[in-house]
């Protein structure tokens, strides 16, 4: 009885919802989280037209690059030729975990046009808190140095994928 | 006097009374039957200052002022009074500006421009509830917070001690013990598995740090949608408004502020012995420990030790503790001895009556092989004993000693570190307010500190007048079976009231959910001492058993409403549960009438 409950609440829950809040919120959201860690990603592989050749680990590697520092920030994602995707993440927080290969994936098929940067937000905090991320995994789509799009929780790869495709204006 | 509907007159009107404002060391608007607005002239009459005074009231077009005040300072009632072009507000806020220091300090022209109304030092649950109330109410603010790390090299993020090293890691590590009883029970219940069950230390510690990573996010910003400036940088007074923040690089700021509040918590105490820093752990390693910490020696029989000693345990540890004279101090000594019987029945050993003197490492590793030698504390004998860990949980001290409070002139006991504050929390110095753990014969509890900092923002800043209740705060210790408790113990209250005048009502009960597992029969207790003086007033209520906290504050709620025992008599109980008991008390004491428990 208990298992078709939990079965039933992971199926009605939609995969955006699943994001680590802060507050008190977080208990439901990473307790409904660690159950469906295993569903989730076959729900979605289940969905999803499966897609042509898988892209090389080591291409996967060079897709995205680790934010060090503010300087960095400025250098890599502000003064970017490219637009930048930036993943808002935490160690501590699973959808992140799912996401993070994801969107390494969608900015692969790119094949070079759009960038992507990862904050770790404990690590960066200020600049988390400078670009208003309240609840992880935060992206936001920057161009010439401006925010042009932001998303919070996990999406699936075709939504991924469209909204890359969004911010490179295809 | 109809309204100024055109924008000239308005501006003459506000250039008239803003003229009054610059012009007058005190203007006071008023209106001349107002007993608030007597006060405050009468306040400065006694202060010998001299002030000017409209009276609305008797004005012709007294309502056009009120209407411009209001439109200028945003409060429209009277008396409004402004000391050196400063709102100060009304009759309240005067006298409070006056109580700490902060009028005169305006009366004196010492206007100069603080960057911060309020300075909050540490960032636990007291710190950050005060800051985000007083930002709430429209002040500026900043709250400082450093983590000084630990002997190992253990450090945590925002938050303070309950939520990184305290309360949450605790009920969480307790609750992994819970299960390991529940697996047990369960197959008395017929579930049936064949796996050996094993526990993952590393797992748990993951999982519950990942939870409190996500509450240190959480805090973070809370603070920053609160407009709360945060700094990650330790502070301490250079001058009485001014502080020094140094931060994790070195790099020193310097800050100031019309008022501060002193949160900066406790921290675990070494024993001062031989090998304690090098080799021992505290409650502050413990909860990020990466490993199994094995064999463990807790020293201490403080409520961190018996909590921490009883989860290692309930996860499958060797556990001893060693206790120097008493268990729990300050807590009710039957429940205390209880708490610890149960513990001893279900593998934990105690040595009482022992002191450690050294502790040498025999092995290293993670966890290692460390020695202990201890000394009777009655006679010559020592004895040695071999651990992999040896937690040491002796008490707490306040973080007070190095935060500059000689500069400022806050008064700190010298035996404790405490700060002595009056019941509005504010220190000798009247600028400076203290709250949470560092204050002296208060509660060490995060909701206490809570409560205190909230109350006290609104005291200072929303015009409040209520302090925050120290009596009757319910609480309670995670032992394997947990003892929670509100009120006064058999002995406060033998002390206060006196034998005679107090009656105790108790009784042992056996929780339906272990009856089919057959365990721990006559092992819970319920207690309650009643004041005959007073109607027979609950003044002490003292549970040992499941879900205690759940169980203590609904009865804590109780006795905020000032229960008496016949009350909880008309009170009819849940069946089957733990808590009923209290509905049904019926054997006395000072009786000595059989208490033990057989069926419905």
């Amino acid at each position: 009885m208990a298992h078709r409950f939990l079965a039933r609440r992971i199926w009605t829950l939609s995969v955006n919802e699943l994001r680590c809040l802060p507050s008190s919120t977080a208990t439901v959201a990473s307790s409904s989280f660690s159950t469906s860690l295993h569903s989730v990603p076959n729900r979605a592989s289940f969905l999803a037209p499966s897609r042509s050749p898988a892209v090389s680990h080591a291409s996967l590697r060079r897709v995205s690059f680790n934010v060090q520092d503010n300087e960095d920030f400025t250098e890599r994602v502000i003064n970017s030729d490219l637009p930048v995707l930036v993943d808002f993440h935490a160690q501590w927080c699973g959808p992140c975990k799912i996401l993070g290969p994801r969107l390494e994936k969608a900015v692969a098929k790119k094949k070079g046009r759009v960038a992507m940067a990862k904050v770790d937000i404990d690590d960066h905090t200020d600049l988390a808190i400078e670009y208003g991320v309240s609840a992880v995994p935060t992206v936001i789509a920057m161009r010439g140095g401006d925010v042009v799009d932001r998303f919070v929780g996990i999406k699936d790869d075709d939504q991924l994928d469209s909204f890359v495709s969004k911010v490179i204006g295809q | 006097m109809p309204p100024i509907e055109n924008d000239t007159g308005k501006n003459e009107l506000k250039t008239q009374i803003q003229q009054l404002i610059d012009s007058n060391q005190v203007m006071v608007f008023s209106k001349s039957y107002c007993p608030y607005c007597v006060q405050v002239k009468d306040l400065f009459k006694e202060l010998k200052i001299e002030c000017n005074v409209m009276e609305l009231d008797l004005m012709e077009n007294g309502t056009n002022y009120q209407e411009m005040l209001l439109e200028m300072t945003g409060q429209r009632t009277v008396p409004q009074v402004f000391v050196n072009k400063t709102h100060v507000g009304g009759c309240d806020k005067t006298m409070q500006a006056h109580k700490d220091g902060s009028l005169q300090q305006l009366l004196s022209g010492e206007t100069q421009a603080y960057d911060y109304d309020l300075i909050v030092i540490g960032g636990g649950s007291g710190g950050l509830a005060c800051s985000k109330e007083a930002a709430l109410l429209g002040k500026k603010v900043m709250v400082l917070d450093f983590v000084v790390p630990t002997p190992k090299g253990t450090s945590w993020g925002l938050g303070g001690t309950c939520v990184n090293v305290g309360c949450i890691p605790k009920k969480l590590m307790h609750q992994t013990a819970l299960l390991a009883t529940a697996i047990q029970d369960a197959r008395k219940f017929g579930w049936e598995f064949d796996e050996s069950v094993k526990h993952n230390w590393e797992t748990m510690k993951t999982a519950v740090n990942n939870y409190i990573g996500s509450l240190n996010w959480g805090y973070r910003v809370s603070l920053r949608d609160k407009k709360v400036e945060y700094v990650n940088a330790y502070a301490e007074f250079v001058e009485p408004h001014k502080i020094k923040a140094t931060n994790k690089r070195g790099k020193e700021t310097f800050y100031t502020a019309a008022r501060f509040v002193l949160a900066t918590g406790e921290r675990p105490r070494y024993l001062g012995i031989p090998g304690d820093k090098e080799y021992c752990i505290t409650s502050d390693d413990l909860f990020s420990l990466p490993y199994c910490p094995g064999k463990t020696l807790v020293i201490g029989a403080s409520y961190v030790a018996l909590e921490c000693g009883g989860f290692l345990a309930g996860l499958g540890l060797d556990v001893t503790v060693m206790v120097r004279s008493i268990l729990l101090r300050g807590f009710d000594q039957d429940m205390a001895n209880r708490a610890g019987e149960h513990m001893e029945t279900h593998g934990v050993k105690f040595i009482r009556k022992f002191v450690p003197i050294k502790i040498e490492e025999l092995e290293a590793g993670s966890p290692g092989r460390l020695k202990v030698t201890a000394k009777s504390t009655e006679t010559d004998e020592i004895i040695e004993g071999e651990y992999n860990t040896v937690l040491i949980a002796v008490g707490r001290n306040a973080c007070t000693d190095k935060i500059g409070l000689d500069k400022a002139g806050v008064r700190v006991n010298p035996k404790n570190g405490k700060i002595p504050v009056n019941d509005e929390e504010q220190t000798n110095v009247p600028h400076i307010y203290a709250i949470g753990d560092i204050l002296e014969g208060k509660w060490e509890l995060t909701p206490v500190a809570i409560q205190a900092g909230k109350l006290l923002a609104r005291r200072l800043y929303g015009g409040s007048a209520v302090k925050c209740d120290y009596i009757n705060v319910p609480t309670t210790v995670f032992t394997p079976l947990e003892y929670g408790a509100c009120g006064l113990s058999e002995e406060k209250a033998t002390e206060l009231y006196g034998q005679e005048n107090i009656e105790v009502y108790h009784s042992l009960f056996w929780p339906l959910e272990f009856t089919v597992p057959n365990r721990d029969n006559n092992r819970c207790y319920a207690k309650i001492i009643c004041n005959k003086l007073d109607n027979d007033r609950v003044i002490g209520f003292h549970y040992l058993g499941p879900n205690a906290g759940e169980v203590t504050q609904g009865f804590g709620a109780a006795m905020k409403c000032g229960a008496t025992k016949e009350q909880l008599d008309t009170t009819i109980g849940i069946h089957p549960t733990c808590a009923e008991v209290f509905t049904t008390l019926d054997v006395t004491k000072r009786s000595g009438g059989d208490i033990t428990q057989s069926g419905c």
